[in-house]
């Protein structure tokens, strides 16, 4: 309770107000906005954030986080467009209540059920995160290999689509990560006589090409159609009282359902929507309703988004393992600031972890605050026409992927991995993958020479390390699995021809 | 599904390329692991999983709404042009001038009408990116031959 305390004394500085509302404010506004995701935003405001410190940059980050999931919801209620990918699933009955007059209500539950789910996952991190911190005190470098190595299999296999192509994007991440100085023998690796190349192909230039400038194209290469929007006052509001009485399980539900899911390496977020609502509708006394306007289909998987936000952070601030494309980017952005997540972050910096604590439960207010009486302006937001917004967008990468390191070089990578994210989507090789991979890459490199030494060649050693025994044999579970469902799968098509 | 071939194609080269120069580096052994084991792996899994993906002859579910059509070719082919055309000359101009052209450009081949708006946005943006980028952050940004 006193490092809590300790936190809020922290937080409660003009400066961190300021990143935390800017934080939540822009991710509300990225949310709305179909295009942007929050770890394309995220990555494009790393550079901003530096010059004022770690703290200052990870309440901003984090907020942006939390805003976009909060605003997602927004456009998918009164648009039919899901602002970003984990409120596909809330466009399914959302826009549906708001087909029947009922969309200030769906606005004003799912604020209310996003604002107890993220409570719900602050407090679960606040107990969780430091007990799991302890644990991984007692990980060594076989542990955290064994554990990259099914964050691997299970990402590739949650990514959607082809798990082969997940595990390619997955594996030239990790190549496009090491290449550089090798960090124990200086030998330059892959670089070809460029300079440039020495300190490694940058972070920021990869996710911001591959999530923000293809999607910049791709938005170039189809005409605009303007989107309708259903208009919401704000004394529209009101749900009634069996509206009421309909959300209140589901939010609880489905805040400890995406609490757990955004453990999961991949897009924990979308999966936990898709749980979530599968979850509601074979409980629901009435599934007929699904998919013309149940309130259960539209709360509990904005509840469930919401709190996987926070539940994301946990395997990043305790094991320093980013897991997702937004962690990728925090990840970048505490490195950049010569601080390392994982388990000593809570023994050398716990202020670290207690002022962001203090500043979600603030965030998170700000969040409520916003999203009711703003609804009508960031719902508007949703028509900004792209031929306004993306040229914009443009020149803010380019400058703020260029003053990184004030070198041309980077702005060429950013435009490279733009037109390779194209050829990447055109042909469903999926891109999150790509960019944890080359995050995880000089880490899951480094774990492994550590772990062939300390083994000094003998690799029946491993048979000395439980926790990481557990990981590999879960790994092999899982693997096995897969190929198991697979024959099935074509036994089962054979019979049928 | 050519070009998706040709794809998988340069997948297999790029992993075969990738395994032949890290045994150049030398992998060493499992005692003291060299400087291209890893890669060395990377580079053999990039290959094998290209290999798997041609054998099964994985049916990609061609997203129609990214088929590459004449409409769409231009438009990403001049975004592609603007934006190493900035690369180029920004150094030259200097940032403010390379924003506002690169604004005005970008804006043009998304289709905004007219002339006047793509002029107000451009200025708008050069505005709001000298307050951010000089006046904000103090970043040491190009001057350009005009020096502004």
């Amino acid at each position: 309770m006193d490092l809590l305390i300790n936190g809020f004394v922290s937080f409660f500085t003009l400066k961190y107000f300021f990143a935390c509302f800017v934080g939540v404010f822009l991710g509300t506004i990225v949310g709305v906005l179909p295009g942007l995701g929050p770890a394309t935003t995220m990555a494009l405001m790393l550079p901003f954030t530096i010059m004022h410190g770690p703290m200052f940059g990870l309440i901003m980050l984090t907020g942006i986080l939390c805003g976009a999931f909060y605003g997602g919801s927004t456009t998918s209620i009164l648009v039919n467009i899901p602002g970003e990918a984990a409120s596909v699933v809330t466009c399914i009955d959302g826009y549906q209540m708001a087909q029947k007059g009922r969309g200030g209500a769906a606005l004003a539950l799912v604020a209310v059920g996003s604002f107890i789910a993220m409570q719900m996952g602050i407090v679960g991190l606040q107990i969780f995160a430091p007990m799991l911190a302890r644990v991984a005190l007692a990980f060594g470098p076989p542990e955290y290999f064994a554990l990259m190595v099914m964050a691997v299999i299970i990402l590739s296999n949650l990514s959607g689509g082809s798990p082969t192509r997940g595990y390619s994007m997955f594996c030239l991440g990790l190549f496009l990560g090491i290449v550089g100085l090798d960090p124990l023998t200086s030998i330059p690796r892959f670089v070809f006589g460029y300079d440039d190349l020495m300190s490694g192909i940058e972070f920021l230039p990869v996710a911001v090409g591959v999530f923000g400038i293809s999607e910049i194209f791709f938005l170039s290469m189809k005409p605009y159609v303007p989107p309708s929007v259903k208009k919401v006052r704000f004394k529209e509001l009101y749900p009634n009282k069996k509206e009421i009485r309909r959300s209140i399980f589901p939010t609880l539900r489905g805040s400890v359902l995406g609490f757990f899911v955004g453990l999961l390496p991949g897009p924990s977020a979308v999966i936990s929507t898709f749980l979530s609502y599968a979850l509601e509708k074979r409980l629901s006394k009435h599934p007929e309703e699904f998919g013309h306007g149940a309130v259960e289909g539209v709360v509990a998987p904005e509840s469930a988004n919401n709190s996987t936000a926070v539940s994301s952070l946990i395997t990043l601030l305790t094991l320093g393992l980013p897991f997702s494309p937004s962690a990728a980017v925090l990840y970048a952005g505490l490195v950049m600031q010569n601080v390392e997540p994982g388990p000593l972050l809570f023994q050398n910096s716990p202020e670290i972890f207690w002022t962001l604590i203090a500043a979600l439960y603030i965030g998170n207010i700000m969040l409520l605050i916003l999203n009711l009486p703003l609804v009508g302006f960031f719902a508007r937001l949703a028509t900004l026409r792209p031929q306004v917004l993306m040229p914009i967008i443009c020149i803010i990468c380019l400058l703020g992927i260029y003053s990184v390191r004030n070198n041309l070089f980077d702005v060429w990578a950013m435009i490279f991995f733009g037109i390779a994210g194209v050829f990447f989507r055109k042909w469903n090789y999926p891109i999150a993958p790509l960019v944890i991979g080359v995050i995880l890459g000089p880490m899951t490199e480094n774990n492994l020479r550590k772990m062939l030494m300390g083994f000094r060649g003998n690799l029946s050693m491993i048979f000395d390390r439980p926790i990481a025994l557990v990981f590999l044999f879960v790994t092999l579970a899982i693997i096995i699995f897969k190929i198991f469902n697979y024959f099935l799968a074509r036994y089962a098509l054979t019979k049928k021809a | 599904m050519e070009g998706e071939r040709l794809f998988n194609i340069v997948q297999m080269i790029l992993g075969l390329v990738i395994m032949i120069l890290s045994l150049q580096l030398g992998i060493g052994t499992l005692k003291k692991p060299g400087s291209g084991l890893f890669p060395f792996f990377c580079g053999f899994l990039i290959l094998s999983l290209a290999i798997l993906i041609m054998i099964l002859k994985e049916k990609t579910e061609i997203n129609v709404k990214i088929l590459l059509d004449s409409y769409a070719k231009k438009n990403l082919a001049l975004m592609i042009i603007t934006f190493i055309l900035w690369i180029l000359l920004m150094p030259f101009l200097g940032y403010l001038l390379g924003t506002f052209i690169g604004t005005y450009s970008f804006s043009k081949i998304m289709k905004l009408e007219g002339w006047q708006k793509p002029l107000i946005l451009s200025a708008g943006t050069t505005v709001f990116c000298y307050f951010l980028f000089d006046y904000y952050l103090y970043l040491d940004l190009p001057r350009g031959f005009l020096g502004i």
